[in-house]
């Protein structure tokens, strides 16, 4: 009995503890996704509470891609009900994400980058509001990716999509990112 | 190949940028953040405590059983039965254990060589009643 109740406290603090370590990245990318801090946090209670009730079960090792599907589900959720909300809006707006030469846009990996020049909170201000202006999916994957570092294969898995969107969605947002942290530089 | 070696130079210091800007993040969001938490912990607890209430209720259901067919089956004492003192029934005890009137030999403030001695009187009465018989 002792032996459960204390497994049952070390199952709560390695969740907490777990929850502590990616709260605050999560909140940032809802945030980025949602452009409103009131919006993220819902989103992350939200992931929370999915993640708790679905996904503790699971080995701890794989804790972190399970957190970040269910967060990425809850802002695709959000994107839709915003778009339904707002339909009649769309025919006027021009999709950008399809737009691209992939070839041309791809990245130079031997170049310093934009953010070199900018010193601490220009360039998180800078970097902040070009991933806004990202389209969601390149936005997410970039995050992803670059931020929490996961490989190709789990972020397509986190995202639902085959490796090749992720490779083409991280390929679009860093010419993006690049172009608009040029302007700062 | 590493999945990395596609990154462009750049990507470590916006990472670093990413990671300062969650770290400088407000006490008040940080509040929220963690009652968020705290109430997603909450959510796994009771779950916890469901997984318990079967093994909790069978043990609580073979406890009741268990009590009902011991006393179910207890043997009874047909009244007036076998009570050692007093004259004229078995001196056995009864087959159940104690009886009432052994309640009342404990908790009786007499002492108890008296009752040690009640075979003895009980003879003595005999004789007195057969002398004046």
């Amino acid at each position: 009995m002792r032996e459960r109740v204390d497994a049952a406290d070390t199952d709560d603090s390695a969740i907490d503890h777990f929850l502590k370590t990616v709260e605050r990245r999560a909140l940032r990318m809802a945030e980025m996704a949602t452009s409103s801090r009131d919006d993220a946090m819902d989103l992350v209670q939200d992931a929370m509470f999915g993640f708790v009730r679905h996904y503790t079960s699971k080995p701890a090792a794989d804790w972190a891609p399970l957190f970040y599907r269910v967060l990425d589900s809850r802002i695709n959720d959000f994107h839709r009900r915003k778009q339904v909300r707002g339909r009649w809006l769309a025919a006027w707006v021009k999709p950008a994400d399809d737009e691209v030469d992939e070839i041309a846009q791809a990245p130079d990996t031997t170049d310093p980058g934009p953010l070199l020049r900018l010193a601490g909170n220009e360039a998180s201000l800078a970097l902040d509001e070009a991933l806004k202006k990202l389209p969601a999916r390149q936005r997410q994957t970039f995050l992803l990716r670059v931020w929490e570092g996961f490989d190709v294969a789990t972020t397509a898995n986190v995202m639902r999509c085959s490796e090749g969107s992720v490779k083409t969605h991280l390929s679009r947002a860093l010419t993006a990112l690049r172009r608009a942290l040029e302007k700062y530089a | 190949m590493n999945d990395d070696d596609d990154l462009p130079n750049w990507t470590p210091q916006a990472k670093q940028a990413l990671d300062e800007s969650a770290q400088n993040l407000d006490a008040a969001t940080l509040s929220r953040l963690n009652r968020a938490r705290q109430r997603a912990l909450g959510l796994a607890r009771p779950r916890r405590m469901r997984s318990w209430f079967v093994p909790a209720g069978l043990a609580s259901a073979c406890a009741v059983l268990l009590a009902v067919a011991v006393v179910w089956h207890r043997p009874t004492a047909p009244p007036n039965a076998a009570d050692p003192f007093i004259p004229g029934t078995s001196a056995a005890a009864p087959s159940g254990g104690f009886s009432a009137s052994d309640l009342d030999l404990v908790s009786s403030d007499d002492g108890i060589e008296f009752y040690q001695d009640l075979d003895f009187y009980a003879w003595l009465d005999a004789q007195g009643q057969d002398n004046n018989g």
